[in-house]
């Protein structure tokens, strides 16, 4: 492990107040002993860079996907008091509310195996990879509408189904969005994208039910052994780069004239109740709309081609749930003997209330919140519920994916997207992208081996296992 | 054009080396259009951009930005950049051609130029560049 971190337990370390000057709280994360063999000490430093930000609470968190990105670190979770403390685009990343959504077929394994004229379908319907438009041209209302009322709008304009939305995390509408918050050219991003995929890791897979680890709480959120689903991985598209690109630079002057010190500029911030720090989370929370509208629409697209090559209704596809795990949430939570609303930030990493707790579905309020938890092209995804451990450890917040190993650059390298596309065709996965780039890039030995990252968040108990997928179609952008 | 990708595990790290800070920044801009589109790109259609920024790297950062945002509502992709700077302005005319799906297809999308490990130096061999695209 890495020099000046200590092991307070069997998968938990700290890093002490002291590692970096000006730390306010440890840093807290949570590894294997196997996981932590590639942890980078880049990814440590940017935990204790988030220590030291003003107002923060308990500690500066990670999950066990934690890798080195920019401000805060892939995988960290970090609360803010409302009084003293700051928000910060660094905390959430230039693709607000990218997230995961699975939803539920009547299709068994057998019906769609070795369907390449299926996973040709899904391509053509969904927009994918650079450059990419959307089919459907919003006008100025929609888009407006689309910020304002999120998944809502999908559903209302014919994207979805009304029992959609209570699957969705925050119903899949953030009610404190500010669309006058979100420049002009955002909005002239956002228009050409509403449905659209995107690139790097961003997916659309066709998986298998392969095990059931909780059958209660599988049966509640839907799932059955031997079941096809379909996953989608997307964000709030070029919208919500530019929301976070604009409101940096804002921040940034904000940094300055509230006297914050830090120890990188893209951790820029401002203070929770000032105005620069209202108007970027309104901005950032229009986004998070824009981004539930978009995965609502891929899935419409999803659903219209399944019923139509198999006979299937469309109201037989629920959703199971869809999380958001870049963003940053006003949410009530108990912490040393106080009962408060706070400031969190969740930067790849994923909400998990657990039982009982505010914005659950009523029908899995004993069960806890469903976590979804993507894999690579090749290996496994996951499906979880939230704890009330997570409530007492991590904010609510658990894993949220399985965090890379291998940089792009080796990948190309190493790796030959067309060796790497025959490779999983053997084990019967169909995987189709715009180009071969994108496959060797996202290939599945580039990634964390998916089941260590959930065993340990299962270990700990910040969430516990339900399910297990496999893919058998992968569409990437 | 002089530029490496430096291996960083999440997004693309670039490193460049230029004896001015106008090639520097031109490297940058090429490393950026490669990363997104790959490397067969033509000119054509020209685009202008002028800013003005507090230093040096907030002038690349802000520039770059600038650079996604009209090559993604523009539809362009850009081959060259001719660009001038004197203190902290930057006057730049990009050269490009539209975005074409069979050619242009190759590369990943950029959702942002990091702060994060942003750093341009300065010594006798002239300035040097990191700099890390979230994708």
């Amino acid at each position: 492990m890495i020099d000046g971190v200590k092991r307070v337990g069997t998968n938990e370390w700290e890093v002490p107040i002291g590692f970096l000057p000006g730390m306010r709280v440890p840093g807290r994360f949570f590894l294997s002993e196997s996981l932590g063999r590639t942890l980078e000490p880049g990814a440590i430093q940017q935990l204790a860079n988030v220590a030291t930000l003003p107002g923060i609470i308990q500690h500066s968190l990670a999950m066990p996907d934690i890798h080195w990105g920019y401000g805060f670190p892939i995988g960290g979770v970090a609360a803010f008091s409302l009084d003293e403390g700051i928000i910060s685009p660094g905390g959430v990343g230039f693709d607000i509310n990218c997230g995961v959504r699975l939803f539920t077929t009547p299709l068994e394994f057998k019906d769609i195996t070795g369907r390449r004229d299926l996973v040709e379908s899904l391509f053509s319907a969904v927009p994918t990879g650079v450059g990419a438009k959307s089919s459907l041209k919003v006008s100025a209302k929609s888009l407006d509408d689309m910020m304002t009322k999120g998944a809502r709008w999908a559903v209302e304009s014919g994207y979805g189904l009304p029992g959609d939305l209570a699957r969705c995390e925050d119903k899949g509408c953030m009610k404190q969005a500010d669309s006058s918050a979100v420049s002009a050219k955002a909005k002239q991003r956002g228009v050409p994208q509403g449905g659209t995929l995107g690139s790097g890791n961003h997916f659309l897979e066709l998986q298998v039910v392969r095990e059931i680890y909780d059958p209660e709480a599988a049966h509640a959120f839907g799932l059955a052994a031997g079941q096809v689903c379909c996953m989608i991985h997307s964000g709030s598209r070029g919208l919500g780069h530019q929301v976070c690109t604009d409101h940096l630079k804002i921040l940034e002057q904000a940094t300055r004239k509230y006297q914050i010190t830090l120890p990188d500029r893209q951790l820029a911030c401002a203070p929770i109740l000032s105005p620069e720090g209202k108007a970027y989370f309104g901005a950032m929370a229009a986004s998070a709309n824009y981004a539930w509208a978009n995965r609502q629409m891929i899935t419409h697209a999803a659903r219209t081609v399944l019923s139509k090559m198999f006979a299937v209704d469309y109201d037989e596809m629920p959703l199971v749930y869809d999380v958001a795990h870049n963003v940053a949430k006003m949410e009530e939570h108990h912490y040393e003997g106080k009962h408060a609303v706070v400031c969190v930030h969740r930067k790849g990493a994923t909400r998990a209330f657990g039982p009982d707790a505010p914005d659950i579905p009523l029908d899995l309020a004993r069960i806890g919140q469903p976590v979804i938890i993507p894999g690579s092209m090749g290996t496994s995804s996951f499906v979880l519920r939230g704890t009330h451990t997570a409530m007492e450890k991590t904010f609510g917040s658990t894993c949220h994916g399985s965090g890379r190993v291998m940089s792009r650059s080796q990948a190309k390298k190493k790796l030959s997207g067309k060796e790497v596309a025959a490779a999983l065709l053997l084990e019967g996965i169909i995987v189709r992208a715009p180009n071969e780039n994108a496959i060797a890039d996202e290939a599945p030995e580039v990634y964390k081996p998916s089941e260590e990252v959930v065993n340990v968040v299962h270990e700990i108990g910040i969430s516990r296992l339900v399910a297990r997928l496999t893919p058998i179609g992968v569409i990437k952008g | 054009m002089s530029f490496v990708e430096v291996p960083h595990t999440a997004d693309v790290k670039i490193r460049a080396m230029a004896p001015t800070l106008e090639t520097l920044f031109s490297d940058a801009f090429a490393a950026l259009m490669q990363v997104l589109y790959g490397p067969d790109r033509n000119g054509g259609k020209k685009r202008k951009i002028t800013l003005d920024a507090e230093d040096q790297e907030s002038l690349l950062r802000d520039f770059l930005s600038e650079v996604l945002f009209i090559a993604e509502v523009d539809g362009l992709v850009f081959s060259g950049a001719e660009i001038h700077i004197e203190g902290c302005h930057l006057s730049a005319t990009l050269d490009g051609e539209p975005f074409d799906r069979r050619r242009h297809a190759m590369g990943t999308e950029v959702k942002g130029i990091s702060y994060s490990g942003l750093a341009i130096t300065r010594d006798a061999n002239g300035y040097m560049l990191d700099i890390v695209f979230d994708v």
